[in-house]
């Protein structure tokens, strides 16, 4: 009797890892509205989610949702803890050494924002000796430590943009830069509202602001050309649009490169 | 699923089970914090048995290997080994088996977080451990020798019994850190009270609602052990004489 439960564990455990996993693709654990957060229930909600179910539906792919810290992506996609990093990371030649990107699926400008009335202007010459706030590891502090740190009092780092925008609200930092869609998130909340309003949008340089968003892949993973298809194959059938005018006023893919 | 804004729900519906509420994923979160306590205490227990039995009666080599790891462990902050464990080394891990033709593995952060804080647990333990060892004393196990026991019986009969009193306040002291050390887990993502607390309240902006009920799930936590390491301390202490007099 033994012998045969036995038997029929292993037979169990062999015939699960004959399936295939679930692909794991890896989202920043903090929110980041209206792209990836948590609901209530502890599902994932948000237009990157909305988008992925659609490119697992179009390339059939068994997809899961795998929230990591997003200083850890790409350690955890390098060392094997998720196969494919959808949190709105910007392609990026720094990036592209260490992994690999798909096509760009939304493209966006940088945009800065401050308290009311400060008559900040979104230059070097326009933040010079202020605080400017932005998000660890993001093309954002890349920007401004490039273009802003030389003149700017200090530049802040926080681990997500809710910090930098709360901190913005008390008056710690002067002004915050970060992607315009998500910070149009926080300026149309009762918070945002209440403090803040937008300076502008950065002048562009696309070797520091990448070519726009893109899924990340280990080096030289096949998958890549899958999700390029399905990326095409939903823009040309329309349910990109439908799945974007559910969260924005406009499209945000950008321009193809 | 339509909730109203956040700001517009009450701070008890926020924390309730309802639809709209986060209770749920707090509860959830607080019992991965529990499990990964318990795990992680238990790894630790057994780690800290055999560290405190082999620094004092193992063989030179054992003795400088323990030394090495107690010394090590205690040296690095546990943000650092947890970091280390979850990117580096299962990193270096699938890189030797993708070299050997094996397919990558995937170590779950509750496995990464049982792990790294049982081996900091550990070697806590086994210094807690071996003082309580050493303040037994030594007619007792010199009288047990005596009468022809094994070691193995000197250790399960007289050592034991006669240490865990001595231990007990230093090891109710690791459970207590042991069960706070898993808001470390935040770091990698993985979804204890913490992270769960932060997800729920950066998602509503309501942190003076979901902070202070974390706070009390941890205060809950702490005073439920309290009270029954208070117990078991007791137990450990039965035919002793109280000398405060």
């Amino acid at each position: 009797m033994k012998k045969i439960v036995l038997a029929a564990v292993a037979a169990l455990a062999f015939s699960s890892s004959a399936f295939a996993d679930p692909l794991k693709f890896g989202v920043a654990a903090e929110p980041y509205p209206p792209f990836t957060s948590p609901d209530a229930s502890g599902n994932w909600v948000g237009w990157e989610v909305d988008f992925l179910g659609a490119i697992c539906k179009q390339a059939a792919l068994d997809c899961v949702i795998t929230p990591t810290a997003w200083d850890g992506l790409i350690p955890a996609l390098t060392s094997g803890q998720i196969d494919v990093i959808m949190s709105s990371m910007s392609i990026t030649a720094e990036r592209a050494k260490t992994i690999d990107f798909s096509d760009h699926y939304y493209n966006t400008p940088a945009m800065i924002v401050a308290t009311k009335g400060s008559g900040l202007k979104p230059t070097p010459e326009g933040l010079a000796g202020k605080i400017i706030g932005v998000q660890v590891s993001t093309t954002h502090e890349a920007y401004a430590q490039k273009y802003f740190a030389p003149t700017a009092a200090e530049i802040k780092t926080y681990q997500t943009l809710d910090e930098q925008n709360q901190d913005l609200a008390a008056g710690r930092i002067d002004a915050g830069m970060a992607d315009s869609i998500a910070l149009d998130a926080f300026l149309s909340s009762d918070a945002g509202k209440a403090c803040c309003e937008s300076e502008g949008n950065v002048q562009d340089d696309p070797e520091i602001l990448g070519q726009g968003v893109g899924f990340g892949l280990r080096k030289g993973d096949p998958l890549k050309d899958k999700l390029n298809a399905a990326i095409k194959a939903i823009r040309a059938d329309g349910t990109y649009a439908a799945i974007t005018a559910k969260y924005f006023k406009s499209d945000i893919y950008g321009s193809d490169k | 699923m339509t909730c109203p804004p956040p700001a517009q729900i009450p701070a008890l519906e926020l924390l309730g089970f309802g639809e709209c509420g986060w209770g749920a994923t707090l509860i959830w979160g607080l019992g991965n914090s529990i499990v990964i306590a318990l795990g992680a205490y238990a790894l630790g227990f057994a780690i800290g048995i055999c560290g405190a039995f082999g620094k004092l009666y193992g063989g030179p080599i054992a003795k400088d290997l323990l030394g090495v790891y107690t010394t090590i462990v205690r040296a690095v902050p546990e943000l650092v080994l947890i970091l280390i464990l979850f990117y580096a080394f299962t990193g270096l891990l699938n890189d030797v088996l993708l070299a050997w033709g094996y397919d990558r593995i995937q170590i779950s952060p509750i496995i990464t977080g049982i792990v790294v804080l049982g081996v900091v647990q550990g070697a806590y333990q086994t210094e807690v451990l071996r003082g309580g060892i050493l303040a037994v004393p030594a007619g007792q196990i010199e009288a047990a020798r005596a009468m022809g026991m094994p070691s193995g019986v000197v250790a399960r009969r007289i050592i034991l019994p006669l240490m865990t009193a001595n231990a007990l306040p230093g090891l109710a002291n690791l459970w207590l850190n042991a069960t706070k050390d898993t808001a470390l887990l935040a770091v990698i993502g993985f979804s204890e009270l913490t992270k769960a607390t932060y997800q729920a309240s950066a998602t509503t902006k309501a942190f003076f609602v979901f902070y202070p009920a974390a706070m009390c799930l941890y205060l809950l936590i702490s005073l439920t052990s309290t009270f029954l390491i208070g117990r078991i301390e007791k137990w450990a202490r039965r035919g002793q004489r109280d000398v405060r007099g």
